[in-house]
């Protein structure tokens, strides 16, 4: 327990359910694996929504291919946030002052929000666009900065162990 | 394709550029210590059982292995209990001069690898 922390995560920490997470022999190892393969296939529909944000796969339904990818990518985030949250817990004191976890979530809340403002515009956008259809140029943007900001985050997130 | 596999590439080779000076994380694996004393308090828990020992020179923190590891491997609780005499070896943390992870301990006669 960090007593630099804030008194909240602090209790989160101390409470009954993080010494069960601490405690237990398999939760927080579930926790982690999980935590891996949510990301996984949080980071392989990210790659394809974005890819043809980008004008990748130019010969697909853009629409299609970005909307399906999509809501792959927030079902696996809805996993990802859930098996983090277990991991958070377990940590909460020394994690929430880590410089580099501040700087993933940071980056995450900026994704999160870069994803539903801009990308959402981009998004509609592409309806009125059939395959092989040139991207918008904020498209393209849009696509390249949520690639780049979520392959931050995961990079980000391992890093966490070694600062 | 060709930047995009530039680009792969790059990103592939970003983390391990960082890690680069890392021996075992943050600890310094160039200058070993062996903390030998009674323990002090003892927390068998994940992600890493933690002890700990008043060594001659002060009070260390020990950091071991997650709890399913060292079970595997028979060191249980027990081998970890307050007042019990250890000996670890491993490296300081870069970080925290008090701190150490354990490659290994001995207690009771018996030595369990930590990594």
């Amino acid at each position: 327990m960090n007593a630099a922390a804030p008194g909240f995560l602090i209790a989160l920490e101390t409470s009954e359910i993080g010494a069960l997470i601490r405690q237990s022999i398999w939760i927080y190892p579930t926790a982690n694996i999980v935590h891996v393969i949510a990301i996984a296939l949080f980071a392989g529909a990210i790659a394809v929504m974005d890819v043809r944000l980008m004008g990748g796969l130019a010969g697909s339904d853009p629409s299609r291919v970005v909307r399906g990818a999509r809501r792959a990518a927030v079902m696996a985030l809805v996993l990802v946030l859930m098996s983090g949250a277990v991991l958070f817990t377990a940590e909460a004191s020394h994690v929430a002052l880590n410089g580099i976890f501040q700087l993933k979530m940071a980056l995450v809340a900026f994704g999160t929000v870069h994803a539903l403002f801009f990308g959402s515009r981009a998004i509609r956008a592409l309806d009125t666009l059939g395959p092989q259809a040139p991207m918008p140029g904020y498209a393209r943007f849009a696509g390249g900065l949520s690639m780049v900001t979520w392959l931050a985050v995961v990079g980000l997130g391992r890093y966490i162990a070694y600062n | 394709m060709k930047r995009m596999a530039l680009a792969a590439a790059l990103i592939g080779i970003w983390p391990a550029l960082l890690l680069a000076h890392h021996g075992w994380g943050s600890y310094d694996a160039k200058n070993p210590v062996t903390v030998a004393g009674k323990i002090l308090t003892s927390v068998y828990e994940n992600p890493h059982a933690t002890i700990t020992v008043q060594a001659p020179d002060k009070v260390w923190t020990v950091t071991l292995a997650p709890t399913s590891r060292m079970r595997n491997r028979g060191a249980l609780a027990e081998m970890i209990a307050v007042g019990t005499e250890v000996s670890a070896y491993g490296y300081p943390s870069t970080a925290d001069p008090g701190e150490m992870r354990a490659e290994r301990i001995t207690s009771g006669g018996k030595t369990i690898e930590m990594r």
